[in-house]
């Protein structure tokens, strides 16, 4: 494949012709916030969160091919704008606090939050959710807490290509992940747990000690 | 074996389609025809038929407020909350129909007699408040008329 050469926030990059702004920048350490990508699936483009100026223009770069002498700024005021509204939106409906989390330490939404230095007391002024949601514990291999969770799609988009077991149900404020079919269903892979970017979906107890 | 859930009635709409994906919503509200609203048997049925999971049926069913995944009561009531209703006082006659039904918005009673939910406008804002039971309107809601919509309550 031929290569093109872009500018990511004033250094001169060399990518593949199909790959896309968000890899480009990722492969050469330059980090953009994101929480719906992942390198083994398809952009879904579903938070928001990866967008940029590219040639003048806002664009998501998950979801936008490098071109030949292309200018990408990673940071500006108005994708700070942009971008703060939608993570803090993500932030007031994510009620739970960080400590004794099981995803704290290597959480994508930590990370966005110390990146795009969120003030936790903007997010108040934001009508936040009221109740604590329970646990979804019907699968036998891990447990669902929706409090946690980003509805980043990547357990879904994961588990519809190999057993197809997981699903998004409800809508709006009301959204979750669910689990679905008979426990034979799930192949218990995992994979949906070591994909998650949070602290939503984790090993049951007795699991995850024995390896 | 028993057809509580209308299996025969669901058969007959099958015909009709080709088992492709995308007649998934065509379906559903062709199957809630049946019962009022869609049991988990009847969306299993579905699924097996368009060979895709049984979530995702549920996913899809569970997206529109059309598709009910619990049974509906014999009588409906639907209150109003439009902006005419509301500024004449919906929110306390949904409150006071609540307390007398012992519903909270959206909850169907124990014995299937009634359902309550708020609508976000009927269309008829100049009889503001309206509350609606069943098919029959009943316009210029007071607090004190909407606890004698239901007689059978006070006996």
């Amino acid at each position: 494949m031929s290569k093109v050469t872009l500018t990511i926030d004033g250094l001169d990059v060399e990518a593949e012709k199909e790959t896309t702004i968000l890899r480009a920048a990722l492969d050469n350490d330059i980090y953009i916030p994101h929480l719906c990508y992942h390198p083994e699936l398809s952009p879904s483009g579903i938070c928001r969160l990866c967008m940029v100026n590219a040639d003048g223009e806002v664009v998501m770069s998950c979801q936008t091919p490098v071109d030949q002498g292309m200018v990408v700024k990673t940071k500006d005021p108005e994708i700070d704008r942009l971008r703060r509204t939608s993570i803090e939106i993500l932030v007031a409906n994510h009620h739970a606090s960080c400590r004794g989390c099981p995803g704290s330490g290597p959480c994508a939404l930590q990370k966005i939050m110390a990146y795009i230095r969120i003030d936790r007391k903007r997010v108040r002024r934001l009508r936040l959710p009221e109740e604590d949601l329970p646990k979804d514990q019907s699968n036998p291999y891990f447990d669902y807490d929706p409090n946690h969770c980003v509805l980043c799609n990547i357990c879904v988009q994961t588990c519809e290509k190999i057993q197809g077991a997981l699903h998004v149900i409800g809508r709006g404020i009301r959204t979750q992940i669910a689990f679905y079919g008979n426990n034979a269903d799930c192949q218990s892979c995992m994979e949906c747990v070591a994909r998650c970017p949070v602290g939503a979906l984790t090993a049951k107890e007795s699991r995850s000690t024995h390896g | 074996m028993s057809d509580e859930f209308g299996e025969a009635a669901l058969k007959n709409i099958l015909v009709f389609y080709e088992g492709k994906r995308s007649e998934l919503i065509p379906i559903l509200q062709e199957a809630q025809g049946i019962n009022g609203w869609l049991p988990r048997e009847v969306m299993q049925l579905i699924a097996d038929f368009l060979h895709i999971n049984e979530g995702e049926v549920h996913s899809v069913a569970s997206f529109y407020n059309q598709f009910r995944l619990m049974p509906l009561g014999r009588k409906m009531v639907t209150v109003c909350r439009g902006t005419a209703c509301h500024i004449r006082g919906a929110p306390q006659i949904l409150v006071d129909i609540g307390q007398s039904l012992r519903l909270k918005e959206g909850e169907t009673s124990p014995d299937l007699e009634y359902t309550l939910e708020s609508v976000a406008c009927i269309g008829c804002c100049a009889l503001a408040p309206v509350v609606k039971v069943n098919h029959k309107i009943h316009g210029e809601m007071t607090r004190e008329r909407a606890v004698t919509l239901f007689p059978k309550l006070s006996e």
